[in-house]
């Protein structure tokens, strides 16, 4: 594919595959500027003590995977990429926001679990090839079973 | 969308729970919460009550068929009970008697001597602590320490006691162990408890995937089944029957609707907290339940005090039924099975359950959450049940048969020198289990969603489940269904007392290290 894309999703789960997955999703665009990296967060557990007796609520969370996107995307060559932090199921809510942004192509990393891993790990990355308004680069772990 | 109409939802649940308590025709609704007294069976179709207790009924009759399965014919120690106590027993002397030798250092921690606020984690170590005993101090402390003299003679206080000392180590294994295999998630959150470290530990230690899968899946599966029995059942339960003459009297409603109602209003309550997310109901319990201990610990030592010449013959009474118990409670092992069961429920050491809260804390040194976890058991049984039994004893209720089973029994026991107290009794019984409830739906949560991930979908249908239960356990007086809920939490001690003494190497060598640097004052305090 050229350089071309206007916008570009990377889902980032801060697992070792996420800065490959932004490594490779460089390569679509001529500029970082073009990219937008998601993280989606799952629902605040509402009787967890740290929300009950602690100060944990989403805008703190928000803030939080915020910083830690910011470190990521300039430890990756990606500090002009937009940020974004979405709560939810992460399948859905990454072809949400694709669908929001108009988004060309989304670059997803898969863990590449096999067999019984699979069975219990599921996948973010199928769910969003099934979602997905625009066109999926699925990047393989390097040492994908 | 379902986050956006949570509490509208809540609101129509509540609603409708109402309607149809009072739709119900008074036949129904004695039929649901009739007992031992139930309309002849014979004489008619099953109600949907009883078709659930009877299917309750073959799931409990297999599951205790193993774990109370006797496996030495000479002396009667079901196996749980026997993991248990060889569990606790190991744990203290492998990790030499730090019951003992720390319990001065987990107090300095607990009260924040070393609480850095940068460390990783969502709550402070006593907000730790205070979250994992609002779920174990309870009816435990009330109602199963009468259970544990009744069915085991004075001797049963003992071996609580004595449970309780040991069960502190226990609770240190699985609470450290929590900390080691937790994980923090970049907004702040944690994972943790045993079906994490049962997984990846037991990995770690050179046991295939599948096996150490099979831990994790098992626990998170009786977690679950626990979350809804004793954790949620058996509360409803409990506080029903507590506050149901209180409340029958004062609006004169008949006790088959008043039970749908306050199981309604229960559900709401919880539902409040665990669905609409309000948070200021969650905190204010929280402050409450030890305003609530403190009461009843106070009033249970100025009965002490006022009777403290009695105080000796009771004592001498316990330690002679501890060494030569009567037959009528099954002898010696009768009774040490007996006070053990009663301490495991009452503290929860060796099930796991507490883990999973004290997986949360900040800190970055597990030991020290470990040595905080430690405190839980002494607090709950070694303080508070030897407390309610010494007033049962010195009080006369253990002998006397006018004084009832259970609960009745300890708060005929308070009576007889307070007569407020049952109102307060009731009010504590009341707030223990909702406060147990949502601890437990916690636990719960934590386990399910190990299983089927954290999705928005997965999430609320656990929790509407769980408010169903709540309903489930308020109206109906099922026995089978109440077996069930106790058998839970018993099993959930298989996998992680197994899996923890295959993990306990790695926390000893934690632990001298730990100790090592404590010792040579190498920590930073900041208070």
């Amino acid at each position: 594919m050229p350089l071309s894309a206007s916008c570009v999703i990377v889902p980032i789960d801060f697992s070792e595959e996420s800065p490959r997955a932004i490594a490779a999703a460089l390569q679509f665009v001529d500029s970082d500027t073009h990219l937008h990296l998601i993280h989606v967060m799952p629902p605040l557990e509402t009787m967890s003590p740290g929300f009950i007796m602690g100060n944990l609520t989403d805008d703190i969370r928000r803030q939080r995977v915020q910083e830690a996107l910011g470190e990521l995307a300039a430890a990756s060559n990606a500090s002009d990429a937009t940020l974004a932090v979405a709560i939810g199921t992460p399948g859905l809510e990454i072809a949400d926001y694709a669908r929001a942004q108009a988004a060309d192509l989304i670059v997803i990393p898969s863990h590449g679990y096999q067999g019984v891993k699979r069975l219990f790990l599921g996948s973010v990355a199928e769910r969003v090839l099934r979602h997905a308004p625009c066109n999926v680069y699925v990047v393989r772990r390097s040492d994908a079973e | 969308m379902l986050r956006r109409y949570r509490l509208s939802f809540v609101a129509v649940a509540f609603a409708w729970c109402l309607a149809s308590a009072w739709a119900l025709p008074e036949a129904v609704c004695q039929e649901v919460v009739a007992e031992a007294a139930a309309v002849p069976a014979a004489a008619k179709a099953p109600s949907l009550a009883e078709t659930i207790d009877t299917r309750f009924g073959v799931v409990v009759g297999y599951m205790a068929s193993v774990l109370f399965w006797e496996p030495v014919q000479a002396i009667p120690i079901p196996l749980i009970v026997l993991i248990l106590l060889c569990g606790s027993v190991f744990f203290t002397i492998y990790f030499g008697f730090l019951n003992i030798r720390g319990f001065k250092h987990a107090i300095d921690i607990t009260r924040g001597r070393y609480d850095n606020p940068n460390d990783p984690g969502e709550i402070s170590h006593f907000q730790a602590l205070t979250s994992a005993l609002s779920a174990t101090v309870g009816l435990g402390n009330i109602a199963g320490v009468a259970v544990a003299i009744q069915t085991g003679g004075p001797g049963a206080v003992i071996w609580m006691m004595l449970i309780g000392l040991f069960g502190m180590t226990a609770k240190f294994n699985e609470c450290t162990l929590a900390q080691v295999y937790r994980k923090v998630h970049p907004d702040g959150t944690v994972d943790g408890g045993p079906m994490y470290y049962l997984e990846i530990g037991l990995q770690q230690r050179g046991i295939p995937f599948l096996l150490a899968k099979a831990f994790g899946l098992v626990f998170a599966l009786f977690c679950i089944g626990g979350s809804f029995g004793g954790g949620n059942m058996f509360q409803a339960n409990q506080a029903t029957s507590a506050i149901r003459g209180m409340v029958g009297s004062a609006f004169g409603v008949t006790s088959g609707r008043i039970d749908w109602a306050i199981g309604a209003v229960l559900a709401f309550l919880v539902g409040l907290v665990i669905i609409g997310g309000i948070r200021r109901i969650g905190q204010v319990t929280e402050k409450i339940i030890p305003l609530m201990c403190g009461i009843y610990v106070l009033a249970g030592l100025v009965i002490l005090a006022m009777r403290a010449d009695q105080i000796p013959a009771a004592a001498a009474l316990i330690v002679r039924s501890c060494v030569s118990p009567e037959a009528a409670f099954g002898g010696f092992i009768g009774v040490l099975v007996q006070g053990i069961k009663r301490a495991v429920f009452s503290n929860e050491a060796g099930v796991g359950s507490a883990a999973i809260a004290h997986a949360a804390a900040k800190t970055d040194e597990p030991v020290r959450e470990g040595m905080v976890a430690m405190l839980g058991p002494f607090i709950d049984t070694v303080v508070i049940c030897t407390m309610t039994a010494l007033v049962v004893i010195v009080s006369g209720a253990y002998a006397e048969p006018a004084a009832g089973e259970g609960v009745e029994m300890t708060r005929w026991a308070f009576a007889e020198t307070f007569s407020w107290f049952p109102i307060v009794l009731n009010i504590s019984v009341f707030l223990f289990a909702y406060s147990t409830m949502i601890s437990w739906s916690y636990y719960g949560e934590k386990a399910w969603q190990y299983l089927f991930g954290k999705s928005r979908e997965a999430v609320i249908s656990y929790r509407v489940i769980f408010l169903g239960f709540i309903i489930l356990g308020a109206v109906a007086s099922l026995q089978n269904v109440i077996d069930f809920s106790d058998l839970m939490i018993l099993s959930m001690a298989f996998p992680n007392v197994i899996g923890g003494i295959i993990l306990a190497p790695r926390v000893k060598t934690m632990l001298k290290d730990y100790w090592a640097r404590y010792q040579s004052n190498e920590f930073t305090t900041y208070r």
